[in-house]
């Protein structure tokens, strides 16, 4: 109880402030605006979930946008009108070309199956560590973007599938991101987290202090498959349409960008850093349209918001390799600045009274 | 000819060696001594270049070192034959032999060292094509130390040459560093064997908790029983 | 029969293919401990040089090849100086997401400069051509392949045994500290790896570009997940392991193409990582990979 108190204290500050934004942005703004506050909310959602399992086990995974992808495709398969269904994926396997779900229902049976694949895959991920085990999350995003594609029945293939009820709207992004932040600081500070990051830093000692790492990299592994999940209902249910291309290294880039340069460590780091990578990339993407500066047309330069994702990387990784935040949460910075603040005017009393 | 001022090496935080000064005159065998986690290995590694100096200076005849990293410290002719040996496990004695005269370009000379290195150390000639994993610890020492001198150091320093050795190869290493010193090389031996190593040497000095708790002649460091008991414990036997 | 060994040859191309860039990552991993992820990016840098040169000042399809390989060479040599050189003790992490990020730059850099659209890109004719003995009829380029992976493991083997670069690397990959102590340079030795990863790229390239005939940025991408597998199935960093892994993947993937229904090779790919997954939570090491303990001394 007391963590859970602890916990809604230390997550209160980052919520309020992007719930204020977010109210503002969606009461005042332009459409377009609005279109891109909903994508931070649920980048956000899918970089946290993310954290959760890279920043506590320190393994690097490339294959969360996966999680985002089979969810997606669950509420788009369940949630489907029969008759657009029909023209779409006619022949859809164990008769669900012949189902049609509420939205809550379809989204609950997503989360569900979405956790039983983190689960699944999790029990082999666990067991190998290191490099090794970091390709094997690559193995995890190449055989669900194969499967996408190629399970035309079901998916439709590399064509797009559409006409998925468009039941989510800011407010819901907004919401799913402050229950993904309160899950992941709450993981983190937890037993099971605490002990989980001190195995990343040395497994040895951790190991033989009785830390069942491996049980505890497949918790944070389903936890993240969860909360990642979370994320592709909410692309799904805002767009309506949905295709594989959206779940495969574009994405993996724009998020690990955002989990890097915030600091994989903290989940206040990755809050920092999908907001920058986020006003980063919409000012790429302006400059790769060839905008107007000064009366001079800009010449159009596709691929700029890649270069600037990879460039982000590199040297995030060169010279400031934990992020921004390093290990520490926002209470962090502010008890260290107010812990400064106190030594200094303790130090400015003492000379006086010198 | 060497001379470390005042060097502090550190690891994080923790202080392994505390400004320490120490110096190696031209043709002399020194010893440094101390117990385990005294610090003399940090001493050594930092003098060589394969570990970061916190504060103070090194020189190696007359050139200041002290930033220099270990292969141009090596090529200068300065060497560590390092604890542990090292000896490329995976390599023949050969290749090992060959990688130890890397920085050298007269191909004549690295032939007729290697000559000689093979009648110094008859061992390595019998096990020449064998992978250096195959040999026992006193082959893979003389290895090491065949190696090392494989540069044309002109100061070598060895790093526990005596450790988990069987006395009788102690002894014939410790030969083999007279015979050595007769040649020419100038020595700095760090050990735990104290008796031994002072045998042979012309100075010694005693690192405890990382700073110098003592430096004198050798001689003279064997025959004061209280040093021994002192900072030595269990190297008199 | 002759289908049998019309597939054996095609299998054994692949397979060579896959063996020459799991070789270039094993040998920078096994000395620097680098999941080079923008391993790939070398076949994209290698296609662009053949293009440009043909498209600029040597129309020579033949001048092409070394060009080719060169540019690969080169590329190897600018991704260590600007990025890896930076990060070279830190964490494998550290590693695999720097070259991660280097990977996606080239990938755009092509996509701003050029196009995202493929380009062709013209070769010797002679590579696209069939050669038939007896009754047999194979494509050159495959036998061509094979061959020339054998010489260029050949010529690496000679190289690793005989040079001093070469046994500098072997002892590097377990005790990079004792090289030092010989007086070796490190960067002269990191950056040998380099250039050879990228020579072994740059022929790998000059065949894959032979057989799609058009550059595009992505083209590293499949290759280099191909390469990660053989690799991680022989072991990571360990070269015969990178061999004889590639060897296997080939087959591997030609059995599948070939016994499969047609309407299952679309989840070749799938399968292929499947099985990989599998062999490495039953030997986490790979196949032939050395079991190493935690505590161990990272080398």
């Amino acid at each position: 109880m007391n963590h859970l108190l602890r916990t809604a204290r230390n997550s209160a500050l980052p919520i309020i402030v992007l719930t204020a934004v977010g109210t503002l942005i969606y009461f005042f703004a332009e459409a377009y605006q609005v279109r891109i506050a909903y994508a931070f909310f649920m980048n956000l959602v899918v970089a946290i979930g993310l954290q959760v399992f890279m920043g506590n086990s320190g393994v690097v995974s490339f294959g969360h946008v996966s999680f985002m992808g089979v969810s997606a495709y669950v509420v788009a398969i369940l949630t489907i009108p029969l008759a657009l269904k029909k023209t779409q994926i006619p022949d859809a396997p164990f008769g669900l070309g012949f189902v049609q779900f509420d939205v809550v229902t379809a989204i609950l049976i997503a989360l569900a199956v979405t956790v039983a694949f983190a689960w699944v895959s999790g029990l082999l991920i666990k067991r190998v560590s290191g490099a090794a085990g970091e390709i094997l999350t690559l193995a995890v995003l190449v055989i669900c973007y194969v499967v996408f594609n190629a399970w035309i029945d079901l998916t439709r293939g590399p064509r797009s599938l559409y006409g998925i009820p468009i039941a989510s709207s800011l407010p819901w992004a907004m919401l799913a991101s402050a229950f993904v932040i309160f899950v992941a600081k709450f993981f983190r500070d937890s037993e099971d987290g605490l002990q989980l990051r001190a195995s990343s830093e040395n497994m040895l000692a951790a190991r033989s202090m009785g830390v069942r790492v491996e049980r505890l990299r497949l918790k944070a592994w389903v936890l993240s498959g969860f909360l990642v999940a979370i994320g592709g209902v909410l692309h799904a249910t805002y767009l309506g349409t949905i295709g594989p291309n959206s779940y495969y290294f574009t994405q993996t880039f724009l998020i690990m960008a955002m989990v890097i340069l915030g600091g994989m460590r903290s989940v206040s780091g990755v809050i920092v850093g999908t907001a920058l990578i986020s006003v980063g990339s919409e000012l790429a993407r302006t400059l790769e349209n060839g905008p107007m500066v000064f009366g001079t047309k800009l010449p159009t330069m596709f691929g700029l918001t890649g270069f600037f994702l990879g460039a982000v990387i590199v040297l995030c990784m060169t010279l400031r390799r934990d992020g921004i935040m390093g290990d520490d949460e926002f209470e962090d910075v502010l008890r260290n600045r107010r812990a400064s603040k106190a030594a200094k005017a303790a130090a400015d009393t003492a000379a006086q009274a010198v | 000819m060497l001379e470390l001022s005042n060097i502090t090496v550190q690891y994080g935080v923790v202080k392994a060696v505390r400004g320490v000064s120490l110096k190696v005159e031209k043709g002399e065998i020194v010893s440094l001594l101390g117990p385990n986690g005294a610090g003399k290995s940090s001493l050594v590694s930092a003098a060589v270049g394969i570990l970061p100096v916190a504060g103070g200076t090194i020189r190696f005849e007359g050139t200041d070192i002290t930033k220099k990293p270990a292969e141009t410290v090596v090529a200068m002719g300065l060497t560590l034959t390092p604890e542990g040996r090292r000896v490329f496990a995976d390599l023949s004695v050969a290749e090992n032999l060959h990688l130890g005269a890397a920085t050298r370009k007269d191909r004549d000379g690295v032939a007729a060292d290697i000559e000689k290195y093979l009648k110094m150390f008859p061992i390595l000639g019998e096990r020449y094509h064998q992978t250096a994993k195959t040999l026992s610890g006193g082959e893979q020492q003389m290895l090491a130390i065949a190696r090392s001198l494989m540069s044309r150091p002109k100061l070598l320093m060895l790093d526990e040459p005596s450790l988990g050795l069987a006395p009788r190869i102690v002894d014939r290493i410790f030969e083999l560093m007279l015979d050595l010193k007769r040649d020419g090389l100038t020595m700095l031996v760090v050990e735990q064997n104290a008796t031994d190593a002072l045998g042979i040497s012309d100075r010694g000095y005693i690192l405890a908790s990382g700073s110098l708790v003592y430096e004198g002649d050798a001689k003279a460091m064997v025959d004061s029983e209280d040093l021994m008991e002192a900072y030595l414990g269990s190297g008199v036997h | 029969m002759e289908y049998f060994i019309q597939q054996l040859v095609n299998a054994l191309s692949v397979g060579s293919e896959y063996a020459l860039l799991a070789l270039g990552l094993a040998i920078v991993f096994s000395i620097i401990g680098l999941v080079n992820f923008a391993h790939g990016e070398l076949i994209t840098v290698a296609g662009y040089a053949m293009f440009f040169a043909a498209a600029t000042w040597l129309p020579n399809p033949w001048l092409a090849l070394p060009i080719g390989i060169g540019g690969a060479a080169l590329a190897a040599i600018v991704f260590e100086k600007v990025a890896f050189r930076a990060i070279r003790n830190a964490s494998t992490n550290t590693g695999i997401l720097t070259a991660f990020g280097v990977s996606i730059i080239v990938q755009n850099v092509f996509i701003i400069f050029v196009a995202t659209r493929p380009k062709p890109v013209q070769t010797p004719d002679f590579l696209s051509s069939m050669i038939t003995i007896g009754e047999l009829t194979v494509p050159t380029l495959q036998v061509l392949e094979t061959v020339v992976t054998t010489i260029a493991i050949a010529a690496l083997l000679i190289i690793l045994k005989k040079t001093t670069v070469g046994m500098a690397m072997r002892a590097a990959s377990k005790d990079f500290m004792a090289v030092r102590l010989m007086g070796i340079k490190a960067n002269w030795v990191i950056q040998s790896a380099f250039i050879i990863s990228g020579i072994l790229a740059g022929i790998a390239a000059v065949f894959i570009i032979s057989r799609r005939g058009a550059v595009d940025p992505f083209m590293g991408s499949v290759p280099v997940l191909k390469a990660f597998v053989a690799c991680v199935l022989g072991g990571l960093g360990s070269l015969q392991g990178a061999v004889i892994g590639g060897v296997a993947l080939g087959v591997f993937e030609v059995l599948l193409q070939v016994t499969l229904p047609q309407e299952i090779t679309a989840y070749r790919d799938a399968i292929v990582f499947g099985v990989v997954g599998l062999v490495l939570v039953a030997f986490p090491q790979g196949l032939l990979g050395r079991k190493v303990e935690l505590g161990d001394k990272e080398a």
